[in-house]
């Protein structure tokens, strides 16, 4: 489970440090532009509270498309296509009367390398009388009714979508007291390029990635010593693997006191093609304050991924997916065991990368690289060159001996 | 004239230099000759008890966080000013201390003043606690402070006295060990202490924390009664030995820090250079044991403080070690290299931290029996007091400084960013070290820092015969 980069000593550290900085891909870039509710053409409208974001993100040889939608619960799609010309379709009319199947489609079908979505269904609340923070052991009689995320009601997108900085804010509640001052937002972010948020866990993301992060604001809990959880599913044709990997990481410096990335890959190891195509990644980390300062972070796990029957409660996931396509699950519990419960902020913050192709992976910063260089180097070559002459002298002296003898 | 001139000048009426005075005198008895073995191991127990009083009431409020948040109503910032009126004046006045020591007090008297300012500060501190004010509390770590850091200046100066050319370096390990030991007794019996009390008086309160902090107090006596025992031996060494004949004279003037050899900079800035890479880290470390190799808080807190917890046997055998090897500029080195590769290892690898706090562990204690020893050998005599409070005092004003940047650092940028930041300063320690080497050996070649054992004794039996 763990890595082996841990073992990696300082003079191989300096020459790949210069080799990331120097040959890394993180000039690669994609030309993003975001529609809302494609094909939509007046006077039909999509009703309230349901909206189709689209970012069409094309490269030298291929097309990103990534979708986020709000028709239940909320989910965002990745259709990698190996065209520039690649599109989406929409059968609106279809898609709305709830008659999926089929009514969202990226075209042409043969283009279609990899697509994979990720959907968040549930929110747990759980009385922690224990202050335990473990959920997975929890009796059953601690657990309050979970909120169904498809029966939130969410907000439209197009108040929110930012076409500039490729980003959209969708928030919903549920309609139950403890969503009156509350909500639930989730804030995406698609990339043209490789980069991170200043905003904690400053994920690296890259051209080829969208970033959620889900925010839990000023929800009133219904237990005393409250704390949430939340239930992930992840579809994909190929399918997710059955356990989440978990990489230790010496690097701290993007993320401060968090020493482990996680990642959800598919397609499972055993299928072919072997390598990854898809990844859901994240950093045990949660926030419970929207400005975190370094005690405001939380650890966060996750259980197995465990197979579903049936597909998640999302309208674009019915609508793009096969009945073929595989469904895994997961539940991740935030905070550990002696943390304050929710109540304490109000607030949790918890950050997600999904992508194609390989997860990115941190590496140290060219300061760190830098400081290392100097610190290290500088005395390493005195020694050196104090170690040289000190020879040289020495050979000098021993001659000089010598010819006196003689 | 070079300082290592003058020193040289001085080392033959060097207080305890066996060869001098050898003929004519009546013979004593091993403990009570003050050139003996025997009397040294005497002095050397005052010696150390002479620092316990202090080292055990400085962690009073950690041993007793808890109780004095809850009794004096503190919160955790406020519960820290308690350390900070310890700390920040004595950036400053270590200096003044070992200044007055070497011009207007001399030794004894300042040893003695200044355990009475230990003695004194001490039952401030608790009288603050009895009429619960906090003020007085402060006030009281204040004047503790004052002269808790320049009676360890006052330590140092005593030992060079009695143990130089002799087991001096060991002395500095036994007088770390003692160190260690008196905070970790404290740490252990102040919780007890206070409990006993609380049965007694039948609640918990200021005058149950007062009452227990009185109690402390009496280490402190314990220690301002092996200055005044000190006092009288050093006096009477000094007559049987008839020292005041063989002194320059010399007196210290202000502007001579500005003549302090270029070796003492180097070694105030390798001081500093090391110490930041410890000190600090080991309060920030416990949270990062938890968040990197995921310990538990109690294995978090035991790997944490093994590094103190070791420094206590092994510095006075690591201070033997250099005794008998000399060379204290390679020791300096070595321990500086060591810690490096430590702090590497920590940062870079997810090696068991055991290892790297082991090893930082004996390179911590190597380090203080190797360096605080040779600021005798670069400055004269009548110096010493104000080198040893210089080098306190730039300590303690680096500590202060590198512990709230550590704190930031951590905030903004995470433990690897620490750790490199850590691994730079020892880097800077080390080339300092290095630079030193090199100015000792182009200098003086067969100057008195790295010398071996067996020269540095020739060399004295050689000066000595010359004098005769």
């Amino acid at each position: 489970m763990s890595t082996s980069k841990a073992r990696c000593c300082v003079a191989l550290l300096l020459i790949f440090g210069c080799a990331n900085a120097l040959m890394g891909n993180g000039n690669f870039r994609r030309k993003v532009s975001l529609e809302l509710n494609p094909g939509l053409k007046p006077p039909s409208t999509a009703p309230p509270g349901v909206s189709l974001l689209h970012v069409r993100a094309v490269g030298g040889d291929d097309t990103l498309h990534v979708l986020l939608c709000s028709l239940e619960a909320p989910a965002v799609l990745l259709v990698h296509t190996n065209s520039t010309e690649s599109s989406l379709r929409v059968d609106w009319a279809a898609f709305l009367r709830g008659n999926y199947t089929g009514s969202v489609q990226v075209a042409p079908k043969s283009s279609v390398q990899y697509s994979s979505a990720l959907v968040f269904t549930r929110v747990w609340e759980y009385d922690d009388v224990n202050n335990t923070a473990d959920m997975q052991d929890l009796p059953v009689s601690s657990f309050l009714p979970p909120y169904e995320l498809r029966d939130f009601t969410w907000d439209n997108l197009n108040e929110t979508v930012d076409y500039t900085h490729h980003t959209a804010l969708l928030c919903g509640r549920h309609n139950t007291s403890s969503f009156s001052n509350g909500s639930l937002c989730l804030r995406f972010s698609a990339f043209d390029s490789e980069g991170r948020e200043e905003e904690w866990p400053s994920l690296l993301h890259n051209a080829d990635s969208c970033q959620l992060r889900l925010c839990l604001d000023r929800v009133t809990p219904r237990a005393n010593q409250s704390r949430f959880g939340l239930e992930l599913q992840a579809v994909s044709e190929e399918g997710f693997q059955a356990s989440v990997d978990v990489h230790r990481s010496i690097d701290d410096e993007y993320t401060p006191s968090i020493f482990q990335v996680s990642q959800w890959l598919s397609p499972p190891a055993n299928s072919t093609p072997s390598s990854t195509q898809g990844y859901i990644q994240w950093k045990a980390v949660a926030y419970r304050k929207s400005k975190p300062v370094l005690e405001d972070a939380t650890p966060c796990r996750h259980s197995q991924p465990l197979d579903l029957p049936q597909a998640p409660p999302s309208g674009l996931v019915l609508a793009y997916f096969s009945k073929q396509a595989s469904t895994r699950g997961l539940n991740l519990s935030f905070s550990m065991a002696g943390d304050a419960s929710y109540s304490s902020t109000n607030f949790l913050s918890w950050t997600v990368l999904v992508g194609t192709g390989a997860p990115p992976a941190d590496f140290f910063s060219l300061l760190v690289i830098a400081i290392m260089a100097v610190g290290l180097g500088t005395p390493l070559a005195l020694i050196l060159v104090g170690g040289v002459y000190v020879y040289i002298q020495k050979r000098r002296q021993d001659s000089s001996a010598y010819e006196s003898i003689n | 004239m070079s300082p290592h001139f003058k020193f040289r000048k001085s080392d033959d009426e060097f207080l305890l230099d066996e060869s001098v005075h050898r003929g004519g005198r009546p013979t004593r008895s091993p403990l009570g000759d003050p050139e003996h073995l025997c009397h040294r191991i005497i002095v050397l127990v005052f010696m150390c008890f002479l620092g316990f009083g202090s080292y055990f009431c400085y962690d009073n409020p950690a041993a007793l966080q808890k109780q004095v948040i809850k009794d004096m109503r503190l919160n955790t910032s406020g519960f820290m000013q308690l350390y900070a009126w310890y700390s920040w004046p004595n950036v400053f006045l270590c200096f003044v201390g070992g200044f007055l020591l070497d011009r207007v007090f001399g030794i004894r008297l300042g040893t003695i003043i200044f355990s009475l300012f230990v003695c004194g500060g001490q039952v401030i501190f608790a009288l603050g606690a009895l009429v619960d004010r906090v003020w007085l509390m402060e006030l009281g770590r204040f004047v503790f402070g004052i002269g808790g850091e320049s009676l360890a200046v006052a330590q140092n100066t005593y030992a060079v006295n009695w143990f130089k050319g002799k087991e001096l370096n060991l002395v500095f390990g036994l007088q770390l060990s003692m160190a260690r030991v008196g905070s970790t007794v404290n740490m252990n019996i102040m919780g007890w202490v206070y409990k006993q009390v609380k049965t007694t008086l039948g609640h918990a309160g200021p005058t149950t924390l007062g009452t227990a902090l009185m109690i402390a107090a009496s280490t402190c006596l314990l220690s301002l009664l092996c200055a005044l025992v000190l006092a009288f031996l050093d006096k009477r060494a000094e007559k049987i030995l008839d020292k005041e004949q063989g002194k320059s004279g010399e007196v210290i003037k202000l502007r001579d820090v500005k003549d302090f050899p270029v070796q003492l900079w180097l070694i105030f800035f390798i001081c500093v250079g090391y110490y930041v890479a410890i000190f600090p880290f080991i309060g920030l470390g416990q949270v990062f044991f938890i968040e990197k190799f995921n310990f538990t808080p109690t294995q978090a807190s035991a790997v944490n403080s093994i590094v103190y917890i070791l420094s206590a046997p092994a510095s006075p055998v690591l201070g033997l070690l250099v005794d008998k090897t000399g060379k204290n500029i390679t020791w300096v080195l070595c321990a500086v290299v060591t810690t490096l590769l430590a702090h590497m290892m920590l940062a870079f690898t997810f090696w068991n931290p055991w290892i790297a706090m082991v090893i930082l562990g004996m390179s911590y204690s190597l380090l203080a029996c190797a360096l605080w020893p040779m600021v005798a050998f670069v400055v004269p005599e009548h110096q010493l007091g104000t080198a040893y409070g210089f080098m306190q005092s730039i300590q303690n004003l680096g500590l202060a400084l590198i512990s709230m940047a550590a704190g930031v650092i951590v905030d903004r940028r995470g433990y690897l960013f620490l750790e490199v930041f850590f691994c730079f300063c020892l880097a800077c320690s080390q080339h300092l070290e290095s630079t030193h080497a090199h100015l000792c050996f182009s200098l003086c070649p067969g100057g008195e820092l790295n010398i071996s054992a067996s020269s540095r004794a020739k060399q004295q039996k050689a000066t000595s015969v010359e004098s005769e």
